[in-house]
């Protein structure tokens, strides 16, 4: 929309000492989602956001785009999935499958850059029963990978909830991310990778649904709310409304487990190991070994109840012989 | 006021709030959480090439079991001390690639919310609370905030755009939620009629006693002024009959009661038994039809002449000349 870059030739050139040419024709009023909207008055009042701070700080403009991609072979759940992690962020560009076996991280880097992305979801489905997701910032950034685990895709009937498509979420996050580096860097990810950017071409105007990011147990937990709450106009919630406020869960919901974090994108030096990860072939192992030791347990217990009969020989019993004679 | 919870527990069914929305895990397996793994000679240099593929031939025929209780706690290893944490490096990093600092807070739109205690991660119930109170908490702040801003953020209700969720999917959740409330008035009205029927079992016994002492009241009435009249020597002129209380506390009443689900044409009153699968039959017949008499096919034919199957079995092994009684 062509409001945007007014808006931003706007914005520098009140940033840049007020130097505000006159003697240029009036300018056109500005056309957004709401309506036609008068030119800024000369306090720039109208420009709340995109407008700088602070003289100093620079314009800041969230050119964020995420590609989404996965592995081949991978099942219909996790392509659900990653469905819709694309209806809900805007700014993702969906590619077609990626098929893996060596130098994997290099021909996804160069998918990347050939989208023109700055980061990237890549959805890696093992064995059509184990989802690893790659979380990637693109030129040189940090990766990190995580197992998706428990999850719930919009289809299913018991998340009732619904939202705009393309409508900014408000994120959430618990207040256990800031307490470590590792989570400090993992939360900054997915505020860039979710949060959809403001000036977006496909970016809705309301703000109706909520993300729900939190850390329990080691893991990352997400959750997508839609908002309701009554109210009349569109700038103002009813009196008392913010009380009344419900939220209906949308979905997808998954819960993320991180494996490491990598300082490149796809690979690198290891940033962070986690220390209480296993990957579930080694729990699947681990389950099938301790079936496998059942039989040899029960042999080898057999063997030595025999020993100890051997060994403490019980004496006769006298009535033993008490029926012998009778048929 | 309650919220909107997801997750069944483990235990059996409890009454449910209204608006609450229950079930139970579908297919999304979790796996053990806080197992411990020695990665020493796990761990393989390219990240790329899985570190799981030479425990590949293990497992090939396994089904993953919901290990929740962590079965495999037999082989418990010792958290890796070994494990790589460089900190520096990824604060480097974090600064690498984080927004300035004086971002508006419009283009993130973050609110950090205090978890308070720890959350059981198993209880699944106090597990959703704690992420629903954690949105609801961010959303007031954040609608404050905006509010505050004088930004439109409300979705008017007139306002039509693509959802994220197709209307034919709203729909069958809608059929859905419907059957579902349906189901549970049904049950409901089911206990009831149940009850009903053991009071009404109990309200029927009174009644009948009621009845009996009445007609046992009435009866001694009359005798009671036949014997006065006796004793009076049937004096003329004194004609008022026995005081049977025509005009009572209850009067002279009809039975008014209707009986629901007889037909006007159903000459046995309702008191003909329709058969086990009543419902079922009855249904069934509504969509299917009726089924017909049973006797309008052909009984002698080709196939029937010679076919002796539904005979007297027994009969033919004995002496034919023996006379049967």
């Amino acid at each position: 929309m062509a409001k945007k870059r007014k808006r931003a030739a706007d914005a520098a050139a009140e940033a840049g000492a007020a130097e505000k040419p006159d003697d240029s024709a009036p300018a056109r009023p500005e056309r957004t989602l709401f309506g036609f909207k008068e030119p800024p008055a000369p306090a720039p009042d109208a420009e709340p956001a995109s407008a700088a701070v602070s003289p100093a700080a620079p314009l800041f403009r969230n050119k964020e785009k995420v590609l989404v991609t996965c592995s081949r072979r991978i099942t219909f759940r996790y392509r659900h999935l990653m469905q819709d992690m694309v209806s809900l962020l805007p700014h993702a560009k969906k590619d077609s499958k990626v098929e893996s076996k060596q130098s994997k991280g290099a021909a996804l880097n160069e998918l990347v850059e050939l989208r023109n992305c700055s980061s990237c979801l890549f959805f890696e489905c093992r064995k059509q029963k184990d989802l690893y997701l790659w979380m990637v910032k693109s030129p040189g950034g940090p990766s990190v990978k995580f197992l998706v685990n428990a999850v719930h895709t919009m289809e299913e009937l018991k998340l009732t909830g619904n939202h705009l498509k393309g409508s900014r979420p408000l994120l959430t996050f618990s207040t256990n991310f800031d307490e470590q580096p590792h989570w400090k860097l993992v939360k900054e990810m997915l505020t860039q990778v979710f949060a959809t950017p403001k000036d977006h071409r496909k970016a809705k105007p309301f703000h109706d649904h909520v993300f729900v990011f939190s850390i329990v147990d080691g893991h990352v937990w997400f959750r997508n709310y839609q908002i309701s709450v009554p109210h009349n106009e569109i700038d103002k919630v009813d009196k008392g409304g913010l009380d009344k406020m419900t939220l209906i869960e949308v979905g997808p919901r998954f819960c993320l487990n991180p494996i490491k974090i990598f300082a490149g994108s796809f690979g690198g030096p290891t940033l962070y190991e986690n220390p209480y990860y296993i990957s579930p072939n080694q729990i699947r192992a681990l389950e099938k070994r301790k079936k496998a030791g059942k039989y040899a347990k029960k042999v080898k217990a057999k063997v030595r109840r025999k020993m100890h009969e051997m060994e403490n020989t019980l004496e006769p019993d006298e009535f033993a012989d008490m029926w012998k004679g009778e048929d | 006021r309650t919220p909107a919870l997801f997750y069944a527990q483990r235990t059996p069914r409890r009454p449910r709030p209204p608006a609450c929305l229950l079930f139970a895990r579908a297919g999304g397996r979790r796996l053990p959480l806080r197992s411990k793994v020695e990665m020493v000679g796990l761990a393989s240099e390219d990240p790329l090439i899985h570190d799981e593929v030479d425990m590949d031939d293990v497992d090939s025929d396994v089904e993953e079991s919901d290990s929740e209780d962590d079965s495999g706690e037999e082989a418990q290893l010792t958290p890796s001390d070994k494990a790589i944490y460089n900190r520096e490096a990824i604060l480097e990093k974090l600064e690498d690639i984080a927004w300035p600092q004086k971002v508006d807070w419009m283009h993130k739109l973050t609110i950090d919310h205090d978890q308070g205690e720890k959350i059981d991660v198993n209880d699944d119930l106090a597990r959703e609370l704690a992420f629903y109170t954690q949105a609801l908490d961010g959303t007031r702040e954040a609608f404050e905030k905006l509010q505050s801003m004088k930004v439109r953020f409300l979705r008017p209700t007139d306002y039509y755009a693509e959802m994220v969720k197709t209307d034919a999917h709203m729909h069958k959740i809608k059929g859905r939620l419907l059957s579902e409330k349906k189901k549970i008035e049904e049950a409901e009205e089911r206990k009831k009629a149940r009850e009903a029927r053991k009071r009404a079992k109990e309200v029927q016994a009174e009644k009948k006693k009621e009845r009996a002492k009445q007609k046992k009241e009435e009866i001694e009435n009359v005798k009671k002024w036949r014997k006065q009249r006796q004793q009076g020597g049937f004096a003329k002129g004194n004609d008022d009959g026995p005081d049977l209380n025509f005009e009572g506390e209850d009067g002279f009443k009809q039975s008014k009661k209707t009986r629901p689900g007889v037909s006007p044409g159903d000459r046995s009153g309702g008191l003909a038994k329709r058969g086990k699968e009543g419902k079922n039959r009855r249904s069934r017949d509504a969509k299917f039809g009726y089924g017909g008499r049973k006797g309008l096919k052909k009984q002698n034919t080709a196939e029937t002449t010679n076919d002796f199957r539904s005979f007297n079995k027994g009969a033919e092994s004995q002496n034919k000349k023996r006379k049967r009684s």
